[in-house]
């Protein structure tokens, strides 16, 4: 017997919904392909209808927005909310092509570990987002000529065949989406980006030399801190990919012609140091010469490095925004063209990441549907 | 009892800097304000989805919410996020009915009717925006919510919530909205 066509429908959207005997019976009958792929061409059609501008929601902004007509009809006013004016601001929401590539590296560098950013070096439990310009990411990578880096390149990328085998081999589950944005390929890839420790190992001599080819000098050091390594340690993460294969993409093919984004789930990363504390070396590296002022004052400006990590967020191509994921707050970074948007948030000791090629909202049901 | 009476009054305080999060300003945040936070994007988008105009459809989210707050107060209860969603979906194709009707004004009377219209926006708006969302109120207004739900992203379980019918009904009815849908605004190339 064919599934009805509501079905068929939620099979495009929410395939692991529908049971199995439907599933079975579609996969082999060739009217139902048929049916399908109609509905399928409608979805894709009509997602680009109905596309439109997306703004970063500014919601303290809105709050006070409301607050205000509130009290304006408290005392006695004519109920009337005042219109939006019209600003840079929103045409400028259009202008966040290219944001893509430097949320999904965000995200992934948080997720997967990246050796080389200096950003990683803090334990999270919390997110926050720091404007950089791409100067600003010259100056904080220029931050590992500071001393040494080791361990990373001990890290791999092992594709896997299904969820369970992943969800093993990383020892956490691997994410689900229950929720699929319209038009997007319903089979997932599964991979396994393999864990390891990082190390950051301050070395005063290469420090000097770094502080001099940036024209300054470095300041006082405090006790200790020539020599000492902070150690990251990353657990496994497991990716599930959409519409792009990682593995290829990390040997310089598999560009995606379609929609697709990736969900990353790992344990949250750990970091121990000798030497000096974490805030201590924090604190010195901030004030070396070479770092722009606004970004040390930013991260700064963040508190314990214990606690928060701070998210680059590219300036020139757009802005990062809190939002709520199923009780959780989480950085949304990304544009309304479906260029791309990234999610990333953390929840239980496990960080979650959600990045592609989907606009904002997109990007924010899929995260609200990880499970 | 006295500290049973404050800590009563604090959790039904409401928050008066709303331009801060509740726990920033050392105020208990009241249902509402979670509501808001958790909310707010997610009804400006559907209503974004329907008016294809991110300035209007905050205005949408704003009336939305100042709805809901007046309605149900600072505890709204469990079912508010549907409630605003499907409002956000109605008042936004009210909307679109609305400036029709002012369009129709404007051209029998003139545009000093309408200072809020900007002209650089009505420039940039396609016509192909235009015609789709001119389709979106031409169609049951039942089949335009389930589209404008869905493309902003709500699960099959949210929208039926939403819409307050079964989850093995969302599909069907967004199936015949999608058809409808495409049979208004043709085939024309988009």
């Amino acid at each position: 017997m064919h599934p009805s066509d509501g079905t068929l429908r939620r099979s495009l959207d929410e395939p692991v919904a529908v049971d199995a005997v439907h599933r079975e019976h579609v996969a082999t009958c060739a009217r139902c392909a048929g049916r399908i792929q109609r509905m399928s061409a409608d979805a894709a059609s009509l997602r680009v209808m109905l596309a439109s501008p997306e703004p970063v929601v500014d919601l303290p902004a809105a709050r006070a927005r409301l607050a205000r007509a509130e009290t304006a009809t408290a005392g006695g006013a004519v109920h009337h909310l005042p219109k939006t004016v019209r600003t840079r601001r929103t045409v400028a929401s259009r202008v966040f092509a290219g944001l893509a590539v430097a949320g999904v590296a965000s995200v992934l560098l948080v997720a997967t570990g990246g050796a080389q950013d200096f950003l990683n070096l803090f334990q999270p439990s919390q997110l926050a987002a720091v404007p950089v310009s791409a100067a600003d990411v010259r100056s904080l990578a220029g931050l590992t000529s500071y001393g040494t880096v080791g361990g990373g390149s001990s890290i791999t990328f092992l594709p896997e065949p299904d969820a369970a085998t992943a969800g093993a081999a990383a020892g956490l589950s691997a994410p689900v989406v229950a929720s699929l944005p319209a038009g997007a390929p319903a089979a997932p890839r599964f991979a396994v980006v393999s864990g390891g420790i990082v190390t950051f190992t301050f070395n005063a001599e290469l420090a000097r030399a770094a502080a001099a080819r940036a024209g300054g000098q470095l300041p006082a050091m405090p006790a200790g801190l020539d020599g000492s390594t902070l150690s990251v340690s990353i657990a496994p993460a497991v990716v599930v990919s959409y519409g792009v294969d990682p593995g290829a993409l990390l040997h310089g093919g598999g560009v995606p012609t379609g929609e697709a984004f990736i969900v990353v789930a790992t344990r949250t990363p750990t970091v121990t140091s000798t030497g000096v504390t974490v805030r201590q070396l924090e604190d010195y590296l901030l004030s070396v010469p070479g770092i722009p002022a606004g970004v040390a004052s930013e991260i700064r400006a963040i508190g314990n490095p214990a606690q928060t990590i701070p998210v680059p967020i590219p300036v020139d191509l757009g802005s990062g925004s809190t939002v709520m994921i199923n009780g959780a707050r989480g950085l949304l970074i990304g544009d309304s063209t479906g260029l791309g948007s990234a999610v990333i948030w953390q929840h239980n000791g496990v960080v979650h990441a959600v990045a592609g090629t989907l606009t904002t909202n997109e990007a924010l049901g899929v995260a609200r549907s990880t499970r | 009892m006295v500290e049973s009476s404050a800590l009563q009054a604090l959790g039904t305080q409401r928050l008066t800097d709303l331009s801060r999060p509740a726990s920033e300003v050392g105020v208990r945040p009241t249902s509402f304000d979670r509501l808001f936070d958790e909310e707010y994007a997610r009804v400006a988008a559907i209503a974004r989805r329907v008016l294809g105009d991110p300035a209007a459809a905050e205005d949408v989210a704003q009336e939305v919410f100042f709805d809901l707050h007046r309605r149900f107060g600072d505890n709204p209860g469990a079912k508010a996020a549907a409630w605003a969603r499907t409002a956000a979906a109605h008042t936004a194709l009210n909307e679109i009915r609305t400036n029709r009707r002012r369009a129709a004004r404007e051209e029998r009377f003139g545009a000093e009717l309408s200072p809020a219209v900007d002209p650089q926006a009505e420039v940039e708006a396609s016509e192909t925006n235009r015609a789709v969302r001119a389709a979106l109120v031409r169609i049951p207004r039942r089949q335009a919510t389930v589209l404008a739900l869905r493309y902003s992203g709500l699960s099959y379980a949210e929208m039926a919530s939403a819409l307050g019918i079964g989850v093995n009904q969302v599909g069907t009815r967004l199936r015949r909205a999608e058809a409808r849908l495409r049979k208004e605004v043709g085939d024309a190339p988009v």
